[in-house]
């Protein structure tokens, strides 16, 4: 397989809704700023690959077909990938695979959603339709009408994971902490939805549930518009880049994916209800391809839909053990944004994660939010000089979908 | 019908004011697909629900189970056929299930409700868990009852048309000796409507609680008589509740935009509510939740539309708040 860099990437701003644009110039706006990161110009591109979740909330499907004369990829392939939350990341997946075959040397890889002109006419609110326009992603035979929907499905993860390991997760006081260390590194990111926002650990307590006893009001990711692009290079384009633009590329060293059976169940292929297996295998893999361990890893950007969640996958992808992955707060792995600034690494055992706020704070849009991750995290790895960084993403019923890709700074990159 | 009348919107462009300065406009539209959907092969499970049978799809092989049956050829046996298997109609709660309480808009109306996954096929190897609305006959879905681990019986709706709703379960615990081994058993043979409240703790400690209660109660309903939000908020709603407490009974009544409490239960109560302790109507008052306390179990409450009258009240405080400021 051929080397595949990071050269670009770029977003745009996290709003609960865009009403000054349709995704056609939320993508365009991310095309644009990633190009003028890589010091690229839309010709040199050789194929684009697209991530959209939901055809229903871009109100059209083939939705991309829309776009490919706006963003300047006339007649170049293009191929949009849906593959629910973890979207991003396939997407990105399927870029890196492009240029890591040799098919293609440039790949623009941009993600976005529009989720929010949804309307629910009995509430005379957008929330209540969009939470059933997602649920529709659950099968009209059994889970649609037995009412299921992403918060319960995620919930029940984080339920089976708590009969298995009680006192873990079930922490409230613990994840409060977490959320108030989230809203603290948002608070940094210029194009974070809440980034104007003071969360503190009695306000979370305080929040109403959604479910209980996991997921109160402040501890949920929200409903973002917006679009964000990585470009993807070979090694020799990716020199070429680095040349015009000053900065170092990031190479893409380990990817691993998995999807568990939808259907869940005990023993052979069933998905289990206590593990989150396809953060774990996906992780797993990716390390295994990159030749390196969690410990190795100090800047984690991962797919938050809710704080337990946060927590559980920190576990299965072997950053902490899993029964015990209150150690994240109570041992100090995590790392206090407090403590590092705008440009120190994190200490010998700890690990920065979700700089960008995560989806809680920073913004999930859904097709393009793994794309935000690794937006943040190149732009984290650059300025504090971390050598490694993981992007995770998960997606689907009772979050089967998993991915990873494990990242690495040229050695010598420049602030 | 599918979609309740209320389902539509006028055809309509309106402006819209974003986040940048200008004026932009949005239509109304609808993205919706009405669909004659097949059941397929999924087709004789849902004849079978309708027969008041549960089955699902075994693999010679491997042995396994898959309930529902969503295949019938073995994807881990190189898709050897399976055979049809009667399944008993009782379970194993495979993992604490979650209630859910906002819905999507579909499902407005139906929450607060409980939706596990049920180990049906005990006996078998590898089985796949059947998903289905969980209910009990004790009030409304709270923590503490559909715990993984729980022994459930399945119930079949008396009147069924073949949908997953057909079907649901029930904690065996409250399912009559005699009725335990029934197939099907039917919604009618148990008591849904008039569930049994739980019993109260008298205690000094909440005797004293309730007073503290019943004298915030009444100067919230001071300041909402002072509150124009507080008065839009309880317009034209009508409620009589009796209250069960640790400490002692009271009545809370809405009515003409405002609220009333007196010690002791009313003569003819729309519902009750039953809390061990006082101190979360204290609690409500301050800015509080019922609707939390509701989730949490904390507050007992008989049926959804009690559920329903929850938000309104917790609005209440927040009101208040706005208006004195």
């Amino acid at each position: 397989m051929n080397r595949v860099a990071i050269v670009g990437a770029g977003i745009t701003e996290c709003r609960g809704r865009w009403v000054e644009a349709t995704y056609w110039d939320l993508f365009q706006q991310a095309t644009r700023r990633t190009l003028e990161d890589a010091k690229c110009t839309a010709g040199e591109i050789d194929s684009v690959v697209y991530g959209i979740y939901n055809d229903m909330f871009e109100h059209q499907a083939i939705p991309e077909s829309a776009l490919t004369g706006i963003i300047g990829m006339s007649c170049k392939p293009g191929t949009r990938v849906t593959s629910g939350g973890a979207t991003g990341f396939y997407a990105m997946r399927t870029a890196i695979m492009e240029v890591a075959s040799g098919v293609s040397d440039l790949v623009l890889c941009i993600g976005g959603e529009k989720a929010t002109d949804c309307f629910d006419p009995q509430s005379r609110t957008a929330t209540p339709m969009v939470i059933d326009t997602i649920a529709k992603s659950w099968d009209p035979f059994f889970e649609y009408p037995l009412g299921a929907t992403a918060s319960d499905s995620y919930a029940q993860m984080c339920m089976g994971y708590d009969d298995k390991y009680p006192g873990d997760i079930g922490d409230s006081t613990v994840r409060a902490k977490i959320i108030e260390m989230l809203c603290r590194q948002g608070n940094k990111n210029p194009f974070g939805q809440r980034r104007d926002e003071t969360v503190t650990v009695e306000q979370v307590l305080a929040s109403r549930w959604i479910i209980a006893p996991f997921l109160r009001l402040l501890e949920a990711c929200m409903y973002t518009e917006g679009a964000a692009a990585v470009l993807f290079a070979s090694e020799k384009k990716a020199r070429e880049i680095s040349e015009r633009t000053g900065v170092p590329p990031i190479w893409v060293k380990g990817i691993g994916a998995a999807n568990e059976s939808y259907q869940a169940g005990r023993g052979g292929a069933y998905k289990p209800l206590w593990s989150i297996v396809s953060d774990r295998v996906a992780a797993e893999r990716a390390y295994a391809m990159a030749g390196v361990k969690p410990s190795d890893i100090q800047l984690v950007e991962l797919h938050d839909a809710f704080i337990a969640q946060f927590m559980i996958t920190m576990g299965e992808m072997g950053f902490v053990p899993l029964g015990r992955t209150r150690k994240l707060v109570d041992d100090g792995v995590m790392a206090d944004i407090r403590e590092l600034g705008d440009t120190k690494r994190p200490r010998p055992g700890q690990v920065l994660i979700n700089p960008s706020g995560g989806l809680i704070f920073g913004g999930h849009f859904v097709g393009g939010s793994n794309m935000f991750s690794m937006w943040s995290a190149r732009r984290e790895m650059l300025k504090r000089q971390i050598p490694l960084a993981l992007i995770h993403g998960t997606g689907a019923i009772n979050a089967v979908y998993g991915g990873a890709i494990v990242v690495e700074l040229e050695s010598g990159g420049a602030r | 019908m599918i979609l309740g009348e209320v389902w539509n919107l006028p055809r309509e462009v309106s402006e819209v004011k974003g986040k940048d300065p200008g004026t932009y406009l949005q239509f109304n539209s609808h993205m919706v697909t009405f669909y004659k959907q097949t059941y397929g092969e999924l087709s004789r499970f849902f004849l079978a629900l309708r027969e008041g049978r549960l089955i699902g799809s075994h693999c010679p092989r491997c042995k396994q189970v898959m309930v529902p049956a969503a295949t019938w050829h073995c994807p881990t046996c190189d898709f050897v056929e399976m055979k049809e298997i009667d399944l008993p109609h009782r379970g194993v709660l495979a993992a604490t299930a979650p209630i859910t309480i906002f819905p999507s808009a579909s499902f407005i109306g139906d929450a607060p409700f409980a939706r596990g996954y049920v180990d049906v096929a005990t006996d078998a190897p590898i089985a796949s868990f059947l998903p289905l609305r969980l209910r009990t006959t004790t009030g409304l879905p709270r923590p503490g009852i559909f715990v993984k681990g729980v022994e459930l019986k399945l119930v079949f709706e008396d009147e069924r048309i073949g949908s997953i709703l057909d079907v649901f379960a029930v904690p065996m615990s409250e399912v009559p000796a005699k009725l335990r081994d029934k197939q099907p058993l039917l919604a009618s043979q148990l008591d849904f409507a008039k569930p049994r409240a739980p019993a109260v703790e008298r205690s000094k400690e909440a005797e004293t609680a309730l007073a503290e209660a019943l004298s915030a109660m009444r100067a919230l309903a001071g300041k909402i008589g002072k509150s124009p939000r507080a008065q839009k908020d309880l317009s034209g709603r009508t409620h009589t509740i009796g209250v069960k407490t640790g400490g002692g009974n009271f009545t809370l009544r809405v009515a003409s935009s405002g609220i009333r409490v007196a010690e002791g239960l009313p003569k003819k109560a729309d519902f009750s509510l039953v809390t061990q302790d006082p101190a979360v109507f204290t609690r409500w008052v301050a800015d509080g939740s019922l609707t939390d306390a509701a989730v949490e179990g904390k507050l007992w409450l008989p049926h959804k539309e009690a559920f329903g009258v929850l938000p309104i009240l917790d609005r209440l405080p927040r009101s208040v708040r706005r208006d004195v400021r």
